[in-house]
């Protein structure tokens, strides 16, 4: 498959995280964990820093969890200027419990109502886009 | 304790004004020169005979470039200290470790940066090494990734958000004392304050650290020749660098997350040094942004999440009376920001006597490095009746 994301690469932190954007590309939400001592690993990486395996597994969860964090962008940035119509928009934190407390960022799409550290959200899977810099992205709902 | 308590001083100060960004009269490099030569003639030294070029974060204006144009003699050490504004006053550290060791004898720690000759200085310092987890998903800047952590410090343990309002009033009202500060016609009242434009929730515009164009840099020597020369010595009692494990580049993934990443490297500075927060006169607090300053408090174990809001008070930050006088000059936010740099110069000049906001007989001063960072490191200095 030609992925998206791929064509439209951004180098930048770890970069170890390429299965997770192939998942969103393919509907599915994956997050790593190591092969030998099942220990999530996120963001991912190259090598277990518990157990020393270098064997990830991909596994795909239920877009689920709560905010643990959020903030609200009034301005836009230099780098992020696709998203100045959107202007002002909300980033979250989410916490994964399936994947022991993994954080996952992304857009809060929908109502703000309930915006709170803890509130429980639902994942919705986007085709790349424009604003997402040609890459698939998972946004957050409040579960109301 | 450590082999580098009190091995090495800071023995000249030198400083360009604080242009407005992309306003600097000269290029990024020439700044530096500037830089570096006003703190050899503060220290009474021949530029010439800076041996050792030490600097951190993004910084380009390396030794080998510089030298020509002092007149180098010899370089014998060069360093750079990784990582963004946490970097400082890390850079001190090493510089005091190549003196320790012998590898170098006079060592300049600077940092230089101009918009002209690089490109825009929010942009710069992230060293195009932001995630793809954050870029796709609307974030940039600090001061997003930042306030983040501010808003769960604030909503999840209950820091009170009037305590980011003072650190902002703290430094704009030492700034009005300070002629060479950027920010000293700004009388920030709770009024402007308040009614200052969002930037990223829980950070209204003054929550926001400067972007200038400028060059800092300071001279490091052993103690011993420090004794010996024109200006009072500021030593370098400790400055730890490093991160705990749980921090690093860890996508917002930090455990524990929400105030500087400062636990270990104060920790260890403490112990170091052989003294704890209530033994220090005066300290100079990096701040990218207030919450991040916040959490610098709290980290370095001057208040809990519990009472910050009793002890993070106009009045107990301000020079000369408060409890715990901070960023004097005016600091990141008020005075200007050369990634950091002025806080180590403000932090020399108190234990000189030469701030323009001086805690009477100050004999500990503390500065911070940049919180939040993936790495970072802070710096106690001392006079010579603290060693």
């Amino acid at each position: 498959m030609d992925y998206s994301y791929a064509k439209h690469k951004i180098n930048g932190g770890i970069g170890a995280d390429d299965q997770f954007w192939q998942g969103l590309e393919h509907n599915e939400f994956r997050l790593s964990r190591c092969n030998s001592c099942k220990n999530w690993t996120w963001p991912a990486h190259y090598r277990c820093g518990n157990c020393g395996g270098w064997e990830m597994e991909w596994v795909a969860l239920p877009p689920e969890g709560t905010i643990y964090t959020w903030t609200r962008s009034w301005y836009a940035f230099d780098r992020v200027k696709e998203r100045a119509v959107d202007v002002p928009y909300v980033t979250v934190v989410v916490e994964i419990p399936a994947a022991a407390g993994a954080r996952v960022m992304g857009i809060l799409e929908g109502s703000e109502q309930g915006l709170k550290i803890g509130a429980p959200v639902r994942g919705l899977i986007k085709p790349p886009s424009e604003k997402t810099k040609h890459y698939p992205s998972i946004v957050w709902q409040i579960q109301q | 304790m450590t082999k580098l308590r009190g091995a090495a001083a800071i023995v000249g100060i030198g400083q360009t004004p604080y242009y407005k960004r992309a306003s600097a009269p000269d290029p990024e490099i020439k700044l530096a020169l500037r830089a570096i030569v006003a703190a050899c003639d503060d220290a009474g030294i021949n530029p010439r005979d800076v041996d050792g070029f030490i600097s951190y974060a993004s910084e380009r204006n390396d030794a080998q470039k510089l030298m020509p144009a002092l007149g180098t003699r010899e370089v014998k050490f060069a360093a750079l200290t990784w990582i963004h504004g946490g970097g400082i006053p890390g850079a001190l550290s090493i510089a005091a470790s190549a003196i320790a060791a012998g590898q170098a004898e006079t060592i300049v720690v600077y940092r230089a940066m101009a918009e002209s000759s690089t490109q825009r200085l929010r942009v710069m310092v992230a060293q195009d090494d932001t995630a793809a987890q954050y870029l796709v998903n609307g974030l940039e800047s600090p001061a997003q990734i930042l306030a983040l952590r501010s808003q769960r410090m604030i909503e999840a343990d209950g820091v009170p958000a009037s305590t980011l309002k003072v650190m902002a009033q703290v430094a704009y009202y030492h700034a009005r004392n300070n002629p060479g500060a950027y920010g000293r016609n700004t009388v920030l009242d709770d009024e402007t304050y308040d009614n200052a434009r969002w930037i990223s929730e829980p950070f209204r515009l003054f929550d926001c650290s400067r972007e200038n164009d400028g060059a800092s840099a300071v001279i490091v020597t052993s103690a011993a020749r420090a004794r010996h020369l024109a200006k009072k010595p500021a030593y370098i009692l400790s400055a730890p660098m490093g991160t705990l494990a749980g921090g690093g580049a860890l996508e917002e993934n930090i455990r524990p997350y929400s105030r500087a990443g400062q636990l270990g490297v104060a920790t260890r500075m403490w112990a170091e040094s052989g003294y704890g927060p209530k033994d220090v006169d005066v300290a100079q607090i990096y701040q990218n942004m207030t919450g991040l300053g916040v959490g610098a408090l709290l980290d370095h174990g001057f208040c809990t999440a519990e009472n910050a809001g009793e002890f993070i008070t106009f009045d107990n930050l301000i020079a000369p009376t408060g409890k715990l006088p901070v960023n004097t000059s005016g600091g990141d936010l008020a005075e200007g920001f050369i990634h950091g740099m002025g806080l180590v110069t403000e932090a020399v000049r108190q234990l000189r006597g030469d701030s323009v906001n001086q805690v009477p007989n100050a004999k500990l001063s503390l500065m911070t490095g940049g919180p939040g960072d993936t790495m970072t490191s802070t710096g106690l200095l001392g006079t010579e009746e603290t060693l």
